[in-house]
């Protein structure tokens, strides 16, 4: 298991124990996390499962994909960490990672 | 972690008592598999198919469709990087985002020229007004917006998906080379395609169309990738919209929990009731290489695949107990995307998913606000061979006169 802890917009953090090889979509919404609604199931095609990864952790889950460009571009999200949650597979590198998630995903 | 299996909901009275589905008896008697397909009916297995980068489109005629000529085909045929690449390019024409700020004042013009048909006529076929909606809005986000009307253009847009019927089954195959297509195709071109892609080459907008002249297209390419968004669009949406329609009529609390609720659970009233009826029942995929998922679903190379949206979207193992009842909560208790897999998933989910809930919506949301609102005919159940799907008919509503 993988911790991951996701901040709301009010500040709230919520950790989860996530499982490797599903991704963080996957695994925030087994763990309840509410503000990802990943509407498409995982597909790249909604932009709502989109995180804010801090700073510290961007070099490890990476920048933001190909596939993950028009969605992203689609929904104005401008924050230098925005990633979809759903392109990013839990590894173990990832243990203690922290994501902000957005006020809305409309 | 909670997994979506371990969730516990809460106990059911009756279990293995109601069964609010209205379709699933003429689609039991009607559904065909495509010959030699092995038939998926667990959730997880089917999710594991459908989301494989191992498997390819089949059924539909997907097998004789010719794939050396990817720009001359639907989206829908191809798959991997030509198609990932295919379906990005419009991805944003059907964000939560773009339905919101542009959609939206679509829905909405068309539901204020619906509601005045309605209440000056004082009764309707609501497959009627459903289909207004379907293609008011497919038409805007295709962008198949010069045409003499939308009434024409969803009359020529039928005709040629019509005319599919009476050939051998699937919609998309051999469109081009069969004469009757041909002279349906050819109207449509004309009156409606042709019109507007020299309006968009003379001032582009965002839409299917400005993509398509954008990219050059050609014009086979342009009557396929229309056909696939447009006309799909118009004619699921116009039957899920009847389906929602009748059960939210002929249940009193659950008519009151939508037009009282949020929009997030009427999504969530819309989402379950598509999940007992989704209006697609099947889906086909064939390994192009063996597959074997974490899930245990293994398929051998070349084998097919025939994933049951029907069955799979009631497997307890994901549902909770009672799964042919409606229980607009029962998604967010199981922690599972809404509409299960009627929109089916991986790659070749539904672009339109989204816009169809929403149309749904607010035309069902308005509809049922109306003074004096009611159903006068429940519509009969048929079934389109050629979608292997229901269709709804003869369904009227009346209100009050304005």
């Amino acid at each position: 298991m993988v911790a991951v802890t996701f901040i709301a917009v009010d500040g709230r953090e919520t950790r989860i124990e996530a499982t490797t090889g599903l991704s963080l979509m996957e695994n925030a919404v087994a763990g309840g996390i509410a503000a990802i609604e990943a509407v498409c199931g995982g597909n790249a095609y909604c932009g709502t499962c989109r995180v804010y990864v801090v700073s510290e952790w961007r070099s490890v889950t990476g920048n933001i994909t190909e596939i993950e460009e028009p969605m992203i571009e689609a929904s104005g999200d401008d924050d230098p960490g925005v990633r979809l949650s759903c392109q990013i597979v839990v590894t173990p590198e990832l243990d203690g990672l922290v994501v902000r998630t957005p006020a809305s995903q409309g | 972690m909670t997994t979506t299996a371990q969730a516990a909901a809460p106990a059911c009275p009756a279990h293995s008592g109601r069964d609010d589905r209205k379709s699933a008896r003429i689609a039991e008697a009607n559904l065909k598999p495509a010959d030699g397909a092995r038939i998926i009916r667990s959730f997880a297995a089917s999710r594991e198919i459908l989301r494989s980068t191992r498997v390819r489109q089949a059924g539909a005629s997907a097998e004789v469709v010719d794939l050396s000529r990817p720009d001359e085909i639907s989206f829908f045929f191809l798959d991997g990087d030509v198609h990932r690449k295919r379906r990005a390019a419009v991805a944003g024409l059907f964000a939560p985002r773009t339905i919101a700020t542009r959609h939206r004042a679509v829905m909405d013009r068309t539901m204020d020229t619906i509601v005045a048909k309605l209440q000056e006529r004082g009764s309707a076929p609501l497959d009627e007004l459903s289909w207004q909606m379907a293609v008011d809005v497919a038409a805007e986000i295709v962008g198949l917006t010069n045409s003499d009307s939308n009434a024409n253009l969803a009359r020529r847009v039928k005709a040629v998906l019509e005319s599919s019927i009476t050939r051998k089954p699937g919609f998309f195959n051999g469109l081009l080379f069969n004469a009757r297509m041909l002279v349906h195709v050819g109207r449509f071109w004309k009156h409606d395609l042709a019109p507007a892609v020299a309006a968009r080459r003379h001032q582009p907008r965002d839409d299917v169309i400005t993509h398509m002249v954008q990219a050059d297209y050609s014009r086979k390419g342009m009557i396929m990738e229309c056909l696939s968004y447009g006309g799909a669009g118009m004619m699921t949406t116009r039957e899920f919209i009847v389906m929602a329609a009748w059960h939210l009529f002929e249940k009193q609390p659950l008519r009151e929990r939508f037009l009282s609720g949020s929009e997030e659970d009427q999504i969530a009233i819309l989402e379950e009731i598509l999940r007992l009826e989704p209006v697609a029942s099947m889906l086909h995929r064939r390994a192009a290489e063996p597959l074997a998922g974490p899930a245990g679903m293994a398929l051998a190379e070349g084998e097919t695949a025939c994933v049951s949206i029907r069955e799979a979207n009631v497997d307890e193992a994901i549902t909770g107990p009672c799964p042919f009842e409606i229980d607009p909560d029962r998604a967010k208790r199981m922690k599972v995307a809404g509409p299960y897999l009627s929109f089916g998933d991986g790659p070749h989910r539904c672009p339109g998913a989204q816009v169809a809930l929403h149309e749904t919506r607010l035309f069902l949301d308005r509809l049922l606000r109306l003074p004096g609102i009611r159903l006068t005919a429940e519509p009969r159940v048929l079934w389109n061979a050629q979608i292997q799907g229901y269709e709804l008919r003869g369904a009227v509503v009346a209100c009050d006169p304005s």
